[in-house]
């Protein structure tokens, strides 16, 4: 019994270590390569350089795209999580008819393929004349981030004693008072966690942004086009910057997803 | 004594807190079925009853949580059915205690003051001054989670009684406590209610805690009142067999009239003929189906020496001084001690379980020992016609 667990353990960590090693090596190798003063990926490594972050940092394409990133990022961040943090209130506060299909339907973005979803964004904003703009793209990711938002903190409110709210009413708050003063300082970590997740998203979404960006590129793009191009060693050196701002912003959220008020009883 | 006070001083004008002909249904349930219910101010109320019977919802209906299906809730003779819980000063001890977990105990106290716009100083003064009558202004700066469950219990009621409201309300608050605290917390209430002189509506399913410490308790049972009453009176004139078995440990008869004179009423039980005097009311006396209530403290018990029939004249010997109109053999069949106070079980001739309460003493007096009785020595228990309750 002991010895056929073990063997269960052994194979399990070298399937984990399996994950890890598919996950992480390209990722590796790129950043590595981004490093390397050869114009070809090949081994042996030439000698160490900065010139291809230098070619990016001079580029005025790049530094646009980098800036509608952070502009879409940073406005469905915050779009999402409001979206997100309504809805998810509006379970944990009411009882109603249908209640699971308008969960079910809050959820739903996310399931759609996102080829589908970005040409059916395509196809009705060109309908109503207004594709190609910066704001389209942050409606667009707003759609398919919101319900992260919402699985998130609607995970933490769940957390909350639902007397909590009622006994600041009955010490005198308002509703708004109590939402302001019980139900957002009870969320906040997970409200940190949606936006830093949701921010992570929309930075590193492709599909939909390539669809509806028309002449605003987000660094995804204009790395799809750089591609598209040649081969060109600069496409390592956007790679790990776009790898350690998702990183950042994923391993934030993950801190404060798992955060836990000490339980009162 | 401070209650009574107030009552005679307030004889003209509408008590407290009165709930006319309330009645709330969830959905087709019906929660609370038109109740009538008068508290006045300053008195200390114990709603009781099992859970699903109604005494949350009367509460939170009165905190403003839920709002009455039909009929009225008056506070200081106004009526209040539609007011916002914010709106009214009916601050609750939730049996949750729901203290925010993200605010240390100060703030936790001072927070039905900053939601009344006081300002930072005279707020942290108020907040302190109760944390330091509670005996907790050690604590101020600490969180929630660092005290034990007794400091946030005081806490709580620190919370709740800051802003001095007329009333305070209690769901359960003491739940969740270990038995030693819990009569140490009873002393409190019961202390903090007499000195601030405010009503207490304190709802709870546990007899002990309502009999320590409220004036009046009210029973209910399915979204009804049972009764309202002294603790003494519910005790010992239960309105109903509910009561009755609610209240524990009364042995409860049922039977029919045999007959009736001057004095004195016979009825038929399941255990034989009890004696009981007759009621001033002798309406309860109607109907064949009569309930007998007697309490487990009113029987005595002695012991049979020498298990032939000759025992009754042992009993009439030993108790000479005061005859026993109910007198039964039987066995027993388990005792608990509590402290002083032992529990008999017996079961008569006839096969029906009696409930007997003694203090250990007595049971030395009559020369009592477990293992004779054991061995299947016969009893006698006895009470008299006077402590025979017969239900209306």
């Amino acid at each position: 019994m002991r010895n056929s667990e073990r063997i269960i353990r052994a194979i399990l960590i070298v399937y984990l270590a399996f994950i890890f090693i598919f996950i992480f090596t390209p990722i590796v190798t790129s950043i590595i390569f981004s490093f390397n003063s050869d114009r070809f990926p090949t081994l042996p490594l030439g000698s160490f350089t900065l010139k291809w972050y230098e070619t990016i940092y001079s580029d005025p394409d790049v530094w646009e795209a980098a800036r509608n990133s952070l502009i879409v990022a940073v406005s469905v961040g915050i779009l999402s999580t409001i979206i997100g943090f309504c809805t998810a209130y509006t379970d944990f506060r009411y009882q109603f008819r249908f209640k699971n299909t308008y969960l079910a339907l809050a959820l739903l973005p996310p399931t759609v393929p996102l080829i589908i979803l970005a040409l059916a964004m395509l196809a009705w904003f060109s309908k109503i004349g207004v594709s190609g703009q910066l704001w389209t793209i942050i409606l667009a990711h707003t759609v398919l981030c919101a319900p992260f938002a919402m699985a998130v903190i609607r995970l933490r409110l769940q957390q909350m004693d639902a007397d909590l709210e009622s006994a600041a009413w009955n010490l005198g708050a308002s509703e708004w008072a109590a939402m302001k003063e019980v139900v957002i300082p009870f969320a906040t970590p997970s409200i940190i966690s949606a936006l830093c997740l949701t921010m992570a998203v929309s930075f590193d979404e492709f599909a939909v942004a390539w669809f509806v960006s028309g002449l605003n590129k987000t660094i995804p793009v204009i790395i799809l086009e750089i591609l598209q191009g040649n081969i060109d060693p600069q496409i390592n050196a956007i790679g790990t910057f776009v790898f350690f701002t998702s990183m950042t912003l994923v391993i934030i959220a993950q801190l404060f997803f798992s955060f836990r008020s000490p339980k009162t009883p | 004594m401070k209650a009574t006070e107030e009552i005679m001083g307030d004889m003209h004008q509408e008590p407290q807190i009165v709930f006319e002909n309330v009645v709330k249904y969830f959905g087709d349930v019906a929660a609370v079925q038109k109740m009538n219910l008068s508290i006045q101010k300053g008195e200390f109320i114990a709603i009781m009853g099992s859970s699903g019977c109604g005494k949350t919802t009367t509460l939170r209906m009165l905190a403003g949580m839920e709002t009455p299906t039909e009929g009225e809730i008056r506070l200081n003779g106004e009526r209040i059915n539609e007011l916002k819980p914010s709106e009214r000063n009916t601050p609750m001890v939730w049996q949750s205690l729901a203290l925010f977990p993200f605010l240390n105990v100060i703030e936790n106290v001072e927070f039905g003051l900053k939601m009344r716009g006081i300002e930072t100083g005279e707020r942290r003064r108020r907040a302190l001054e109760w944390l330091s009558r509670m005996e907790i202004e050690e604590f101020a700066d600490r969180s929630i989670d660092q005290l034990s469950g007794g400091q946030r219990q005081r806490v709580a009621l620190a919370r709740a009684l800051v802003t001095e409201p007329p009333v305070l309300l209690l769901d359960e608050p003491l739940s969740a406590l270990d038995a030693n605290l819990v009569v140490r917390m009873q002393g409190v209430l019961s202390r903090l209610q007499k000195e601030l002189g405010i009503t207490f509506v304190y709802v709870t399913h546990s007899q002990s805690e309502a009999f320590a410490m409220a004036d009046r308790v009210v029973i209910m049972s399915k979204g009804v009142i049972e009764q309202i009453g002294t603790p003494q009176e519910v005790y010992r004139k239960p309105a109903s067999q509910f009561v009755a078995n609610f209240v524990g440990s009364n042995n409860i008869l049922s039977g029919s009239l045999q007959s009736m004179d001057g004095s004195s009423v016979t009825i038929d039980t399941e255990i034989g003929l009890v004696q009981a005097n007759l009621p001033v009311d002798r309406a309860c006396l109607q109907g064949s189906h009569l309930g007998l209530v007697i309490s487990a403290d009113a029987m005595s018990l002695s012991v049979d020496d020498d298990s032939s029939n000759s025992s009754r004249t042992h009993i009439n010997q030993t108790h000479a001084d005061q005859p026993s109109d109910n007198q039964f053999r039987c066995r027993l069949i388990s005792e608990e001690f509590v402290g002083a106070m032992v529990t008999l079980l017996v079961e008569t001739d006839s096969g029906f379980e009696l409930r007997i309460q003694l203090f250990q003493k007595e049971l030395d007096q009559i020369g009592f020992s477990e293992s004779a009785s054991n061995n299947g020595t016969f009893l006698w228990v006895s009470w008299s016609r006077e402590s025979v309750y017969i239900l209306p």
